[in-house]
């Protein structure tokens, strides 16, 4: 956040108005990935069908922000920093966005999976889940406190969640192994750990974003190996 | 002033091997009026075929500099200037510089279009005769011609030239302004705030005219609005207080400066 205020305080109240509509919508997208991940431990359909429910809420948030980015743009003309933060903002509102979306996901796999006797390693997932949820906090965290240093932590952060999602993958096929009555239920666990994963990059475009907003740099595209099988 | 600060300002401008020539070079450039110093040891190269645009709040000196570069300030009593900017080699500051013929080099466009109240010929056959540029009148008539060809205004007005600039709107007086300027075939054209009395499209028409104009001439503009800054030059310099705080690419100095105090600026943050 810019410290100083503008000379015209509506300009500072907008620019303070997104960066609450960020903070709300990332404390929805962390609710739906922890609420997600609690249907299916738990398998919970009432709390899955809430999370598909809450999606909406999620992405009428993003139409907001991205209403408001027009509006600044259009009649402040922002420079600078201001420029930055709107665009950094945008951005990550659609971050956050597609993260919300991959929540949503889980929780119509989870009541799929509510319908079958069986389910895989639930635990692996729960883990993989905690994983990506600290990380996204730790931006939004960030992000609130105009922190930019939190961008390497990320990265590095994210490469262990890629990590773990490979072994869990790996988990899951040795089941499928051994009993193929479980197929079903693990190829949606495959593709649950797979949106978990994908919430760790968006996290990181998250911080990535807030280095262009803090120090107007663009980091160096990383190109880190995703776990097999794509979903997006 | 130490004599540390002094060397220190004269550094960061000094050209590298890799930067063409600039056009003006500006070192230790101060001014002062009655004793009170309006500019503080200005370093500032003008590069060449490009426009660069001065930003800063009123009285930070920008007005100021630009009418060092044709001397402008020589008319303005207790105004001292110091420094040397170096034009085709010479120190247009120095006292011995032929101040006629250095306005023929660098024209000026003002605020406020002031077309002489005589015929938009005249207007601008004016300048190269009395430079003695043409040799009879349809070489005049040629000059006359591209200069207000090259300031999009032929077209509008080649039907009336006899007619006084004067009546012409608002605009049109300021692109006659220019026209007039660019016919002695300067090699820099400053422009102090020479939107700010026209509505958007004349604004629009008068930026699309710089950047043409750009391929001929080297281009100073000082203005008040960022958003014209940020649309027209090509390198922009902040100044404040008198001195000059940051100059660099118009896009770094819009997107990510450097200095706390142009973001300030330009983000409309100062205090």
């Amino acid at each position: 956040m810019p410290t100083d205020a503008h000379i015209v305080k509506s300009f500072t109240a907008e620019l303070d108005r997104l960066t609450t509509m960020i903070a709300e919508m990332g404390g929805h997208v962390e609710a739906a990935i922890a609420d997600a991940t609690t249907a299916l431990r738990r398998r919970d359909s009432d709390l899955a069908n809430r999370v598909i429910e809450a999606d909406r809420t999620i992405d009428q948030l993003e139409a907001q922000v991205s209403a408001h980015v027009v509006r600044m743009l259009a009649l402040r003309q922002p420079m600078a920093t201001d420029l930055r933060t709107i665009v950094a903002a945008l951005k990550i509102a659609g971050d956050l966005e597609r993260a919300g979306d991959y929540a949503k996901n889980i929780a119509k796999r989870t009541l799929i999976l509510n319908q079958s006797p069986v389910t895989g390693p639930v635990s692996g997932i729960a883990n993989l889940s905690q994983m990506v949820s600290a990380m996204l906090r730790e931006v939004l965290d960030a992000y609130l406190a105009g922190d930019s240093k939190v961008a390497e932590a990320s990265r590095a952060r994210d490469e262990v969640v890629d990590a773990a999602h490979t072994g869990l993958f790996r988990e899951l096929l040795t089941y499928m192994m051994e009993d193929p009555s479980t197929i079903t239920a693990c190829t949606h666990m495959v593709f649950i750990a797979k949106n978990l994963e994908r919430i760790g990059d968006h996290a990181t475009n998250i911080a990535e974003n807030l280095v262009f907003q803090v120090r107007g740099e663009h980091l160096e595209d990383r190109h880190a190996v995703s776990g097999p099988g794509s979903e997006s | 002033m130490p004599d540390t600060m002094q060397s220190d300002a004269a550094q960061p401008a000094v050209e590298e091997p890799n930067i063409p020539m600039p056009m003006l070079a500006a070192r230790n450039v101060c001014v002062s009026y009655s004793g009170k110093q309006a500019l503080f040891d200005i370093a500032l190269d003008i590069p060449q075929n490009q426009v660069t645009a001065l930003i800063g709040p009123s009285g930070c000196g920008k007005s100021t500099f630009l009418r060092c570069i044709n001397r402008m300030n020589d008319v303005i009593d207790g105004c001292v200037t110091s420094g040397s900017i170096i034009l085709d080699g010479r120190n247009i500051l120095d006292a011995s510089e032929d101040v006629v013929r250095l306005r023929q080099k660098v024209g000026m466009v003002f605020q406020k279009p002031n077309p002489f109240p005589k015929s938009i010929y005249e207007n601008i056959a004016y300048g190269p005769r009395i430079h003695g540029l043409a040799n009879d009148k349809a070489e005049l008539d040629e000059i006359v011609e591209v200069s207000l060809e090259r300031a999009g205004l032929w077209q509008e007005v080649k039907d009336r030239l006899d007619q006084p600039g004067t009546g012409l709107s608002g605009g049109q007086q300021q692109r006659l302004c220019i026209a007039r300027a660019i016919a002695v075939s300067p090699d820099v054209v400053l422009m102090d705030e020479p939107c700010s009395a026209l509505d958007p499209i004349a604004t629009a028409r008068i930026e699309e005219l710089i950047d043409e104009l750009r391929e001929k001439f080297t281009i100073v503009i000082v203005t008040h609005s960022m958003q014209q800054a940020a649309r027209v030059s090509t390198q922009t310099a902040f100044f404040h207080l008198g001195n000059l705080v940051e100059v660099g690419d118009t896009e770094k100095i819009f997107t990510n400066p450097e200095d706390p105090r142009t973001n300030g600026y330009i983000t409309g943050r100062f205090g």
